[in-house]
């Protein structure tokens, strides 16, 4: 209860916006998420209070990216600094949504939220302004790659949202880095519609400080003939979730999803993936790697829903962990729901530590253990570092930060 | 093409063992309250600590909340409007099987299993439970020479008190779910098997369940025993009749094998399922349990599911001893609107321990058949190991196949493994089998036993053959 | 095994070496000494303990060694960690070298030669120079170019993995050399080309221990020793006709040696 207070209180009731009154009045009968749901059961529940005990923060302090000076060649759009943006060039268009389409388009979003499911979205909704709010429209061709921060500042609670609609036949390389301050909470939730024939290349790099806490939601909704590829990376935050949510809205479509969490310390950090096949033909090709050291805790938790209408539905779905120490754990769940009978779908699930094999080998050539380790981890990160779309000057920095953690 | 009516059909064999038997059988009244479970108690003449263990099993029972996590639908069950105890009428004491009630073997016979001197199976010892009671177990004697104990759990209580008194409730806590709370209040009979030191049981012992009226809950309970070095492989096989309402089955299997034991549990269930229209059938709310105490222990449980309208069951292994290796091999076939919600839970305690699951779902019609697991390896369970694979069979578009495993780790020396697909029967496999001369039902039926080879692999073998038939009969007409 | 006076020191000496994995013996006191110039072969039938040997010698983590000693340069390596003991020159060629997915071949070979080389007190190679390296070694086992750019053995055939394995020798440049079946799987032509490549590598001041099945990996590499294993111990020492006669008379004949002894 106390959260919906602290959003009241923090603004008179006449200036909050439809949406704001509309997700609070949806979390008013259950303000926290069940803690004994499915979604919610392992999330550690001290570190998940702490999260929203921060104060919330409208204001969108300047911050140093820790990246490469903008380039020429890329766009960079900074959630909060640039919520006015239109660019209107020879081949393509970025252009702001308009106010109408936006607020329609989270409405009839919200209007399929189950209160638990989407609970992060809701938070995030009843938080958020327009201020904070990027919506863009994007149609063209031969678009600059784009990069988009987000992040909180310390000592308090932010809220960023992203909502972006690519239109048809239209494809992108999109970056989307969410930084977490000390003793921050970022709450950040990215909406994408593809289009028809549309395709994008999309990267989450979240990373934190000390003691700052992350629950980055993604709602997807792909339509007939598009192409989504996701390759994500969190790490460095106390506590973090990332939920996925994937619906293609017709089937025939594509999904490509790499992503990965490390945890250290006494971090906790867990991704859950929903994908909805809602048509036949849909594809999907996931992998998610944990790795969890120290005293940390690495969840995963896929579902993959294939009802009667997605035949011929080809799904594939790997969670692959690395434990490294006797204080650390890692829960996985890889699920099938399945009513469809001609569909292909396979699961599958390790959880091991460094393969001693390999290690032994590489010992041998004299290489040493923790060097061989590195060389193995830094093997285990490639999949997912290489499907994330950044330019190669940036891929070094993500590489160094890997190396630093 | 495969015809979708074509696939449908063959689903349709009807359920042969759904006779009753007109036999006068002694009731209580219906329902269930402190006098009742006294009452029961009474009847079977049990020692005060049987009686104060249901007592209590009922009072946690009443605190506790049935379950609806797995997502079953089905009608409220009305607890008070089930019979309790329920038993064929006959002479107070039998000293043979000669004066069990003939209409008591010819059921049995008609089931297959026949009891008399003269046709009984020669290699298998079986205990034949009928409603609330045992009414024979064979090659008692021939048992005895080696010290193997093969009697009703009602007579173990009695001649055996002292194994009962230490082991009854050890694996399954009375307050472990609901459904085994309830057990523990109220259970009728079961099977007891002891196994001494040292020996391999010479022959397969089985029980039989079968239900015959309609009023009455089963409530078995079943409780193994292996001492040190020891080895059995028990076989348990079950049916009733059909009847338009639900029958409540709610049983509890106890394992126990010490270093160097192990015990092999197999089981052919094939409970009536109800009609088409999911009317009748029985409700299968089973907890199965086994402790690997011992070193180097080991613990198989294997099924072959069919019938039943609701089946909610995971027999599952608690690894405590060093090397100690739990398995669970499963088939489980659903149709019309059968629901089978079943898996294993794999709890890996002791270091260097290892298990095997290996589970088979295949759905037809409109029914729903989820794999639901939990491999556990704790902080102390170094070493260990876990293989899990989970296939489905959908047949029709109108059934659902889930997968619902869950796996924890916090023992970073430990490996586990899954893996889960979901298949049907292609057009060109069937096509292929077709123009080879094999008829369509036959190629269906071939699939399918393919598709469950490894599990029926694992069951002993008379029941592998009995297994193959009875997804055939099953199937008939159902695929496209 | 013969007596006979050494002008230097050996290279490698195992004393009576007992060792165990998981509680169960497997070397029940082996004792062999190599010398500047000299090839060793070990022989053997499967699980004899010739590959438990090589992995000891090398260190790996899954045998216990419960008696005896293992002296390299005259010093005692028995708790030496298997890179301390790669870095000072000891090389295991692998039975089945192992696949490394995701790690690049060239960054392998790269961290390895410098790791051996900063040991030797040598300058460490930059990429550049690294190359330059590589190319002149590629050409002793005949291998392309292309093979470094992917991941360590992985999804090469048998005889490239074999003879990674002995590009892998030549960049390192070990004291000696403990090749575990590196004739196995390989075609008569591979087989020469992994042979001479030995040859260019060995000189008088290294030492080579062949552990194989077959004479003909022999017949290209003449050893001076021949030893025959059995049930982890060593249970005859010849010369290399030796092993003429064992492929002459089979494994059953030395099982009379297990008697005699």
């Amino acid at each position: 209860m106390e959260i919906i207070e602290k959003i009241k209180t923090k603004q008179s009731q006449d200036s909050l916006t439809e949406i704001q009154k509309i997700c609070l009045d949806k979390l008013q009968p259950s303000p926290l998420p069940n803690p004994k749901s499915e979604q919610w059961r392992l999330s550690n529940k001290s570190k998940f209070s702490n999260f929203l005990n921060y104060p919330f923060n409208e204001k969108n302090p300047k911050f140093d990216t820790p990246f490469p000076k903008s380039s020429q060649s890329t766009i960079r759009l900074v959630i909060g600094d640039s919520c006015q943006f239109n660019l209107i060039e020879e081949n393509y268009s970025i252009k702001q949504l308009s106010e109408d389409k936006l607020v329609k388009y989270i409405k009839e979003q919200i209007s399929c939220f189950d209160e638990n499911e989407n609970w992060s979205d809701l938070l995030n909704l009843s938080l958020n302004c327009t201020k904070n709010t990027l919506g863009l429209k994007i149609n063209g061709s031969e678009i600059p790659p784009i990069e988009i921060f987000s992040h909180a500042s310390s000592n308090s609670l932010n809220a960023k949202t992203l909502i972006i609609f690519l239109e048809k036949n239209c494809d992108i390389n999109l970056l989307q880095v969410n930084l977490g301050k000390e003793n921050s909470s970022l709450s950040q939730s990215t909406f994408f519609f593809l289009e028809e024939n549309s395709s994008v290349n999309h990267g989450v790099v979240s990373y934190g400080e000390n003691k700052s806490n992350l629950l980055n939601s993604l709602n997807v909704i792909q339509q007939n003939n598009s192409e989504y590829n996701l390759g994500s990376l969190h790490f460095k935050f106390n506590f973090a979730r990332f939920e996925i949510r994937i619906k293609q809205s017709e089937g025939n479509a594509k999904t490509n999803i790499k992503s990965m969490q490390i945890t250290k310390k006494d971090e906790q950090i867990s991704t859950f993936t929903k994908i909805d096949f809602n048509g036949p033909n849909g594809f999907l090709d996931q992998i998610n790697k944990s790795l969890a050291d120290d005293k940390s805790h690495a969840i995963f938790e896929g579902s993959i829903i294939v009802p009667k209408i997605a035949q011929k539905t080809d799904a594939s779905q790997l969670s692959r962990n690395l434990l490294l120490s006797n204080l650390a754990q890692i829960d996985t769940k890889p699920q099938l729901e399945i009513i469809a009978d001609d569909v292909k779908c396979k699961h599958g699930a390790t959880i091991s530590q460094l393969n001693e094999e390999e290690l032994f080998y590489m010992r041998t050539r004299g290489i040493t253990l923790t060097e061989a380790s590195k060389l193995q981890l830094s093997s285990y990160f490639q999949e997912i570092i290489s499907f994330i779309p950044v330019s190669k000057d940036r891929w070094d920095l993500l590489d160094k930060l890997l190396q630093e953690n | 093409m495969v015809k979708e009516n074509l696939v449908k059909d063959v689903v349709k064999e009807p359920y042969k063992y759904g006779f009753v038997t007109d036999i006068e059988t002694e009731k209580i009244e219906k329902g269930l309250n402190e006098d009742i479970i006294r009452l029961i108690s009474q009847k079977k003449e049990e020692p005060k600590f049987l009686l104060d263990f249901r007592l209590k099993a009922f009072k946690k029972w009443q605190k506790m909340k049935e379950p609806d996590w797995a997502g079953l639908g089905y009608e409220k069950i009305d607890y008070q409007d089930i019979i309790y105890y329920s038993a064929p009428k006959q002479k107070e004491k039998i000293s043979s099987l000669d004066e069990v009630d003939p209409k008591l073997l010819e059921t049995f016979d008609k089931l297959g299993i026949p009891l008399t001197e003269q046709k009984k199976l020669t290699n298998v010892a079986v205990d034949a439970v009928f409603d609330s009671v045992s009414i024979a177990t064979t090659f008692r004697e021939e048992l005895a020479e080696h010290g193997v104990i093969f009697c009703s759990i009602s007579e173990a209580v009695k001649n055996h008190a002292d194994l009962i008194e230490k082991y009854l409730g050890t694996v399954v806590p009375a307050s472990d779910n609901y459904f085994a709370a309830l057990n523990s209040a109220v259970f009728s009979d079961g099977s007891f098997v002891y196994i001494p030191k040292g020996v391999t049981c010479p022959m397969d012992l089985s029980s039989y369940f079968r239900i015959n009226s309609g009023d009455s809950g089963q409530f078995e309970r079943t409780l193994i025993i292996a001492e040190e070095s020891s080895s059995v492989s028990y076989l348990e096989g079950c049916t009733a009749p059909m009847f338009d309402t639900n029958t409540l089955h709610a049983a509890v299997v106890e394992l126990i094998a010490l270093d160097d034991a192990s015990i092999k549990y197999s089981t052919v269930q094939n409970w009536y399922a109800g009609d088409e229209k999911g009317i009748g059938g029985i409700f299968n709310f089973v907890t199965k349990r086994g402790k690997c105490l011992g070193k180097r222990s080991k613990i198989s449980w294997s099924q072959v599911e069919t019938g039943s309208a609701i089946t909610w069951k995971y027999p599952s292994c608690l690894l405590l001893g060093e090397e100690s290796v739990g398995e669970f091999y499963s088939v489980a076939l659903t149709n019309n609107l059968q629901q089978a919600d079943t898996g294993t839970k794999m709890i890996h305690i002791g270091p260097k321990t290892k298990s095997t699951i290996v589970s088979k779902g295949i759905s037809a019609g409109n029914s729903k058949n989820s794999y639901r697991g939990l491999v556990k390896i704790g902080t102390k369970a170094t070493g260990s190991r876990n293989y899990s694979q989970c296939d489905s069979m959908l047949i029709g578009d109108q059934a659902s196949a889930n997968t619902f495993p869950y796996i924890k780790s916090q023992q970073p020396n430990s490996e586990i493994e899954h893996e889960a697909s979901t298949c049907r029967i292609s057009e060109d496999q069937l096509f292929y089998l077709q123009s080879r001369g094999i008829e369509f039902e036959e190629a269906v039926s071939m699939m399918v036993s393919g598709f469950c080879r490894d599990v029926f692999n694992q069951l002993p073998m008379e029941f592998a053959a009995e297994a193959d038939k009875l997804l055939a009969l099953k199937l008939e007409g159902s695929v496209g | 095994m013969q007596s006979q006076m050494k002008e230097s020191d050996p290279i490698l000496e195992v004393e009576n070496l007992s060792a165990s994995t998981d509680n169960l013996p497997i070397l029940k006191g082996v004792s062999l000494a190599v010398y500047p110039g000299e090839i060793h072969a070990i022989m053997g039938r499967n699980g004899c303990g010739k590959s438990t040997l090589s992995k000891i010698i090398a260190g790996h983590p899954s045998y216990n060694i419960t008696n005896g000693d293992i002296k390299f340069l005259g010093e005692n390596i028995n708790s030496l960690e298997p890179e301390e003991r790669a870095q000072s020159g000891i090389f295991l060629g692998f039975q089945y070298p192992i696949e490394i997915p995701g790690v690049s071949n060239l960054e392998f070979l790269r961290v390895s030669t410098n790791a051996r080389r900063k040991f030797l007190n040598k300058e460490e190679l930059d990429t550049f120079d690294f190359e330059e390296l590589v190319k002149e070694k590629l050409e002793i086992v005949k291998m392309d170019h292309a093979f470094l750019s992917r991941s360590v053995n992985q999804g090469f055939s048998g005889g490239e993995k074999k003879r990674n394995e002995i590009l892998q020798m030549a960049l390192l440049e070990p004291k000696i050399a403990i090749l575990d079946e590196t004739d196995s799987g390989l075609d008569i032509d591979a087989l020469r080309i992994v042979a001479s490549g030995i040859k260019k590598i060995s000189n008088s001041q290294t030492g080579i221990i062949l552990i194989t099945h077959y004479q003909r990996l022999l017949d290209e590499i003449k050893p001076n020793y021949v030893h025959v294993m059995s049930d982890g111990q060593i249970i005859k020492t010849g010369e290399s006709d030796l092993a003429l006669e064992l492929e002459k008379k089979g494994y059953e004949w030395t099982d009379n040696f297990i008697k005699e002894t």
